[in-house]
């Protein structure tokens, strides 16, 4: 019975050709540094699912934005566990992906033949960093509210293009509904769009070339 | 590249992979070890430390120190350094731009920087500094991210020595780096791996003197209430110091009296349903930050006044006035303004009396009100402020004026015969039964600061000293 229904499945999936190609592969003998990769991957989804469960409740405008974090926090059944999640899950992600950046760098497996992959890997990681500068504004307190000021102040110190950016930022002079509205897009459409994109490039050209060995006197 | 290598590195892998493991199983279990503990370690802090929330958004309250997300800090923290080079630091754009665009480029462009083949560590020893350095930079300036330039004494001692660990060493460290590679054919792994070595020792010491010289200001506990009855609780304080002059204790005044430059106004009750039906929260909140000029309400908000209130503290006694009032709403179970005094004992300022004092008291004895310059937001203050300084409170002296006046009694003026001094206080309504024996065993039993310093008395019980 089992096995009629795989076999089924088999012809129109291809299911033992995935299990050759993805599962069954060869890979040089690894160590606990080899999980980074997974474990950002494994933080990105759980970051998508919290953050997902999360916009159901919040509402991305000045006047509602805090009090609906209250609410979450408060009155929503787990919701301070799952906001706990996704708070604490941005840190770590940060951390691990930026772990993960130097694990590549110490042993060298950004050479030959795995240079787009660190070129992809440095957009994730910009692009992770983008994820924790647009979500900090997102709970509408005196921090995220200051924080942002600065921040975008920062890149708006760009000589010639610096009132351009301020003003793209912040979708004016100063920090406003705007500002929410825009930072909660790039938060959940824009950047995460984007790195699924960079995620799926990323992981075609781990397969491709496989993951690297570490090196030894020989390399 | 040359073919040769291409095959050379190709070859390699081969070998590599026929000695190594399968995907399926081995590396996934390691990777869903890992994540399976990462899970649990978030589980941990979402439920044992939690979020900590600041006060609400408010744009007219400049005053707020901003402060990034962690992973941020090390880039104010070099901003600040940098902002310290004479002349240099002048040019902002350099820090802000250049410099991080700089090392976003070079770590994007890095497989074509170091196009080398070689990949063991003893032949990378240039950009396995160069990482070492900066990394080791970016943990030391988050460390540092607190520590002011300028010492609150003026001397720039901390500013120096944070330079020195955040921007002077590495800088030498990179041209040490750099001169060694280029220069120093046989010894450069040794020479480079000794100047990391000494410049990460160097930026360590540094980083651990500043933070040893550091006194770190006492942070205030901004605590933001979290629950409903929290923030009821809050909104009742605030009340209590704002509002009440005019409005009431209940909110059902409707002639204000005993103000300055408001006596006689008529207002409307706050308490019924004219406002509580017909506002909502928001528009309760826009009343209280922007008064009603019309009605002679002052604005309460901090875009008038630097002294007035944020937008989450409103919001409490916009939380306070529906809980209370609003018969649509019910009023959650809220503990009482201080502990129940036990059967000797003795209350003391901050477990019992600070509490009645601030919602009873405060409104009009703070500075800036006209109270005979008696102020009674600190426990100094209530002991020894005012024009009748050395009467007020006397430690065990049933005459002290404070015990006179919440218990009825008004001191009469000695200079104008038939007119008080002080009348009775409050001076609408009066102290319930309970507060004001806790006031008399508290001064009686000479004014203990904390509940340590309570815990040591006992109040002798009425057996032993018979109550008129």
């Amino acid at each position: 019975m089992w096995n009629t229904l795989y076999n089924w499945l088999d012809e129109r999936l291809g299911l033992n050709d995935l299990y050759t190609n993805l599962l069954d592969r060869p890979e040089p003998l690894g160590n606990w540094w080899n999980t980074l990769g997974s474990a950002s991957l494994f933080l990105f989804l759980l970051q998508g699912a919290t953050g997902i469960f999360l916009t159901v409740y919040y509402t991305p405008s000045p006047d509602h934005a805090y009090d609906s974090i209250q609410y979450i926090m408060n009155d929503v059944a787990f919701g301070w566990l799952i906001r706990g999640i996704h708070h604490w899950g941005a840190s770590l992600m940060v951390l691990v992906v930026f772990i993960h950046m130097l694990r590549v760098f110490v042993t060298a497996s950004y050479k030959y033949p795995r240079e787009l992959t660190w070129l992809v890997g440095i957009g994730l990681l910009l692009m992770t960093l983008g994820m924790g500068f647009t979500g900090y504004l997102l709970p509408w307190h005196q921090m995220a509210y200051w924080a942002t000021t600065v921040g975008t102040q920062i890149a708006g110190s760009l000589p010639f293009l610096g009132d351009f950016v301020l003003k793209t930022l912040r979708g004016g002079p100063d920090l406003s509904a705007l500002t929410l509205q825009r930072f909660f897009a790039a938060h959940i459409w824009i950047l995460p769009a984007a790195l699924v994109a960079l995620i799926g490039a990323h992981l075609y050209l781990i397969i491709k070339h496989g993951e690297s060995h570490f090196p030894d006197p020989e390399d | 590249m040359n073919p040769e290598t291409k095959q050379k590195i190709n070859a390699k892998y081969e070998r590599e992979l026929q000695r190594g493991e399968f995907f399926w199983p081995d590396s996934i279990f390691k990777d869903v070890i890992v994540s399976l503990g990462i899970f649990l370690v978030l589980l941990l802090l979402a439920t044992f430390v939690g979020v900590h929330d600041a006060p609400k958004a408010d744009p007219s309250d400049t005053s707020y120190i901003p402060r990034p997300e962690w992973y941020f800090l090390f880039l104010f923290k070099f901003l600040a350094l940098y902002g310290q080079i004479p002349v240099l630091g002048k040019i902002e754009w350099v820090a802000t731009v250049v410099i991080p665009g700089l090392a976003i480029a070079l770590l994007t462009l890095l497989p074509f920087i170091d196009k080398t083949p070689h990949r063991y560590y003893a032949r990378r020893a240039l950009p396995l500094a160069i990482m070492a350095i900066l990394v080791l930079g970016i943990v030391l300036l988050t460390f540092l991210a607190d520590v002011p330039t300028v010492a609150a004494d003026g001397s720039s001692l901390l500013g120096t020595l944070q330079t020195l660990a955040g921007l002077v060493i590495p800088s030498l460290a990179y041209l040490a780096f750099i001169m060694f590679a280029y220069r120093a054919r046989e010894n450069a792994v040794r020479l480079i791996s000794w100047t990391s070595l000494l410049a990460g020792v160097l930026m360590i010491g540094c980083t651990v003197a500043t933070l040893a010289l550091h006194q770190p200001a006492a942070a205030e506990a901004a605590e933001v209430p979290a629950s409903l009855v929290d923030r009821i609780v809050a909104g009742q304080d605030l009340y209590s110091i704002h509002c009440v002059e005019c409005h009431g204790e209940d909110g059902a005044v409707t002639t204000i009296e005993g103000v300055k430059g408001l006596e006689g106004k008529e207002i409307p009750p706050i308490n019924g349903k004219d406002i509580l039906y017909t506002l909502n929260d928001a528009s309760l909140s826009e009343v209280i930050a922007y008064g009603r000029p019309d009605a002679g309400m002052n604005p309460f908000g901090k875009a008038y006044n630097p002294e007035g209130l944020t937008r989450s503290e409103i919001d409490y006694i916009v939380t306070f006035m529906r809980y209370s009032w609003d018969d649509r709403f019910e009023k959650p179970q809220i503990k009482p303004l201080f502990p129940p005094l036990a059967e000797g004992e003795v209350p003391s300022y901050a477990v019992h009396i600070q509490p009645i004092v601030k919602r009873y008291c405060i409104s009009c004895h703070r500075p800036g009100k006209d109270s005979y310059n008696y102020f009674m937001d600190t426990y100094e203050n209530i002991l020894k402020s005012g024009d009748d300084s050395d009467s007020n409170v006397i430690a065990g002296d049933e005459n002290s004026f404070l015990l006179q006046v919440i218990q009825g009694t008004p001191i009469p003026d000695t200079v104008n015969p038939g007119k008080d001094l002080i009348g009775v206080m409050p001076p609408k309504g009066h102290l319930k039964p309970d507060a004001i024996e806790a006031f008399r065993r508290w001064i009686l039993m000479g004014m203990p600061e904390t509940a340590e310093d309570a815990a040591g008395l006992t109040w002798p019980t009425p057996a032993a000293t018979p109550k008129p």
